[in-house]
């Protein structure tokens, strides 16, 4: 059992801030861009860049071509004169970024942080990109991004072709009905149940039976979000929303390992994030316990195979949730009221999204993607690297510690 | 965004500022409430003084104080600026209500010109009818092919657009001998030539349907100059820098990944083998990142082995290492060579010829190259073993 973090104090989410995620932003360069979620962020918290005590800038150098850019982008964040730091850890940037902000309060260091997570991907090629994140002696040769047919031909084998492919479709018509109603949405087609049929045999395929419809967007956008200590937090906003815990799980640098049988392989690091931290936060019942929970979902297949590996899933209760419409707005767990990432994916901002609409969701802010009844409980989670997964639960009162943070 | 007739409310709102008529300001000293529901509605407020007009959005809370307030659904009121629904209707229907100060509504239209849409009213029909003269022979060389345009929906119709002899014609209906056929809504269409709507979006979203010669596709968007809407007012144009980034890379190899390579020249697989927990890796890393131990004890393993997995690749992306797009389809293989076990794989390539056939479970060996230099493509890639 991993151990808890030892916090100092509690951390609140006091400010959120995202842009419009598009793929044609060329209105504004990178430092305008981001410039736009820091000021929504700013406005929300009711507070002025000079009540921050410290900015962390985060995203993928690869993608836009751009060393450092944290130093052409003092303009628009407001780093001038304060500290900074800047991280970037593949798609997980953006979780990783309110991981380093919550330990960065907790630990007594600063008050108040903002954090900014951001990605233009049309200024550069991001399959190239991420190909990129192979080593240059063998694997940035085979690579293609990070498009893979694997879960998909593994789901069929399992689950047999014609309802493993539809329960996928499902997944990819629910997100697509849920990132409608999200007006930051870049891609939201309105589609329809009745075209599963017709998708599942034209949608041009990527990798095996990974389909374009299936696979997230390349998009421009910028994330922001404000987190202050607890006596600060309660002090500036009516409702914070609290980060009960985070956990960030690694595994090796290479993708070459791999068998045919399940049995073989290593516990994929989303159910070993999910076992540990419910685990060491006492939740037996993650599906009963969370109202809401922000999945980075690169594709449907992948949507869909970690929602079991989650929520501690066995054999198909997790195709059995899309089938039932379970994960939709409204259903028993609500995954990815804002679309998810096939609906938007700036990629250093899309990890951070999900906390960011996890804590819209539990202030009730989320707007007409807003999920029905009370949100008290809210789970997010990143990907990236070679399937790293950093988890992010996010609690409405901070009434969780008299029995479980001694 | 929900668009209405083509346009949303923030489109309407983003432009108010430049809109604005300085003239017709004159001793105005008032607030414009905006509270719009439905799908892309919002709340906005425009405030007019000392002749200047300022537009904000206000995202929650109320609108505050005001002159006057007009409240109406998305939709109503793209229609009344654009001129698409008649206002006084609106107001008389019950759709628009206004509250405060009525006598400022009569001055709303001196304060703003009025919202045009860009390239507003162009139709499939002049987009079709434009192609001969936005037709660039210089860059279809020997061309010949003949275009099907199927629009569907209101203000469609089917085309074909025949290029032959370094001239385009536009012809009615479909051809028989189309070389190439879009399927698309007038609506979608309009918007693709306008750039309003993606195509990648547009073809993901099963919205345009290209079939026939996809090379004759590719070529479209180059043989034809983009589409100017008449009398359309152009914004500014902002400059896009564009760059090619290429440098010359060297990688050092080391010592462990250095001998993998070097055993490679001599066609030799070696993988190197943990001391602590025995798994082999291939290619082999300096440690063994389970027992966090470093790993000087090679082994040859293979030649030949085991497909565990088979990904048959569609998707052109460009190789980073050369900035070339790979042709596809390609298949990736995940190897268990003999001599290894469990998840003891090596990442190469199947062999083009045997990419229809191969599945997992089949038996395979590598082609070895004949100059070899110590690289992942000493072995071209791996061939199945009959």
């Amino acid at each position: 059992m991993t151990q808890k973090h030892k916090k100092n104090r509690n951390v609140g989410i006091i400010g959120i801030g995202q842009t419009i995620y598009s793929s044609h932003r060329e209105d504004v360069n990178q430092p305008e861009m981001i410039h736009e979620a820091v000021e929504i962020a700013l406005k929300d918290a009711g507070l002025t860049i000079d009540d921050i005590d410290c900015v962390v800038h985060g995203n993928m150098e690869l993608f836009q071509m751009v060393q450092q850019p944290d130093c052409w982008h003092t303009i628009g964040t407001g780093a001038y004169g304060r500290d900074q730091f800047r991280l970037t850890t593949g798609g997980t940037t953006g979780a990783t970024l309110v991981a380093a902000s919550d330990n960065l309060v907790a630990s007594g260091m600063y008050d108040i942080v903002l954090a900014i997570g951001f990605e233009k991907l049309q200024e550069g090629h991001t399959t190239g990109g991420i190909t990129n994140m192979a080593d240059p002696l063998w694997g940035r040769s085979l690579q293609t991004g990070a498009l893979t047919g694997a879960t998909a031909g593994e789901m069929i084998e399992e689950f047999g072709e014609d309802r493993a492919k539809r329960a996928a479709m499902r997944h990819r018509v629910i997100m697509d009905k849920h990132a409608v109603l999200n007006p930051n949405s870049h891609r939201s087609f309105g589609l329809e149940f009745e075209q599963i049929d017709d998708l599942m045999k034209n949608s041009p395929p990527l990798v095996g039976e990974l389909r374009l419809i299936h696979m997230c967007s390349q998009s421009d956008g910028a994330c922001a979000m404000i987190f202050a200590c607890e006596e600060k937090a309660k002090e500036l906003s009516d409702r914070p929303v609290w980060i009960r815990d985070h956990i960030a799980v690694h595994r090796e640098e290479t993708f070459t390992m791999f068998s045919s049988n399940k049995e073989m392989r290593p516990e994929i690091t989303q159910r070993y994030a999910a076992r540990k931290l419910f685990e060491r936060n006492g939740i037996g019942n993650p599906v009963e316990y969370f109202d809401v929970f922000e999945m980075y979902d690169p594709s449907s297949w992948w949507g869909m195979d970690w929602l079991k590996n989650f929520m501690l899933l066995e054999g198909d209760e997790h195709l059995k949730m899309v089938e039932d419409g379970e994960i939709m707005i409204g259903g028993r767990l609500p995954v990815n009221p804002s679309g998810g990432v096939v609906a938007a994916n700036p990629i250093g901002a899309t990890a951070m999204a999900r906390v960011a609409e996890a804590a819209l969701q539990v202030r009730g802010d989320a707007g007409k993607h807003q999920v029905p009844g009370e949100v008290n409980h809210a789970l997010a989670s990143g990907f990236g690297g070679t399937f790293w997964t950093v988890m992010t639960m996010l609690e409405k009162n901070l009434d969780w510690q008299e029995d479980n943070n001694g | 965004m929900a668009e209405y007739y083509g346009t949303t409310v923030a489109d309407i709102f983003k432009t108010q500022t430049e809109r604005f008529r300085v003239e017709g300001a004159e001793g105005v000293d008032a607030v414009f409430a905006y509270d719009i529901s439905g799908d892309g509605g919002g709340r906005w407020k425009v405030t007019v003084r000392d002749k200047k007009a300022l537009t904000e959005k206000v995202d929650d809370g109320d609108l505050g104080d005001f002159s006057v307030k007009l409240s109406t659904d998305a939709e109503t009121f793209v229609g009344i600026s654009i001129g698409k629904v008649d206002g006084t209707e609106a107001f008389t229907g019950g759709k628009l209500r206004v509250e405060g100060d009525m006598a400022l509504m009569g001055v709303l239209p001196r304060l703003f010109v009025k919202y045009t849409p860009p390239g507003g009213g162009v139709t499939a029909q002049d987009v079709i009818a434009s192609l001969p003269e936005r037709f660039r022979p210089d860059r279809a060389g020997d061309l010949e092919a003949a275009i099907g345009y199927d629009i569907t929906g209101g203000g469609g119709g089917k085309w074909t657009a025949v290029v032959s002899g370094g001239k385009v014609t536009v012809e009615d209906g479909l051809r028989d001998d189309l070389s190439m056929k879009q399927t698309v809504s007038a609506k979608d269409f309009v918007d693709l030539v306008l750039g309003k709507l993606d195509p990648m979006v547009a073809i993901g979203g099963g919205r345009l349907r290209i079939s026939g010669d996809m090379e004759v596709a590719a070529a479209v968007p180059k043989i034809f100059a983009k589409f100017e809407p008449k009398g359309a007012e152009k914004g500014p144009e902002l400059i896009v820098l564009k760059k090619t980034i290429s440098v010359d890379m060297r990688y050092a190899t080391g010592p462990v990944m250095g001998r993998f390579l070097e055993a490679l020249k001599e066609k030799k697989i070696l993988a190197n083998v943990c001391p602590e927990c025995g798994r082999k890796q291939l290619p082999p890393r300096e440690v063994c990142a389970v027992c966090r131990c470093r790993v000087d004890d090679f082994r040859e393993v293979g030649p030949e082995g085991t497909i565990e997995l088979l990904e048959h690749t569609y998707y052109a992306s460009p190789d980073p290492l050369t900035g070339e797009t790979r042709e596809t389809p390609y298949g990736i293989i995940h190897v268990l060579l003999d001599g290894c076990s469990g998840t003891e794989t090596l990442w190469h390539l199947i062999k083009p010829s045997d990419l229809g056939s191969a599945k997992v479970g089949d038996r395979v060996r590598p082609v070895w190259a004949e100059k070899r230099n110590g690289s992942i493509f000493d072995m071209l890639y791996f061939e199945k073993v009959d």
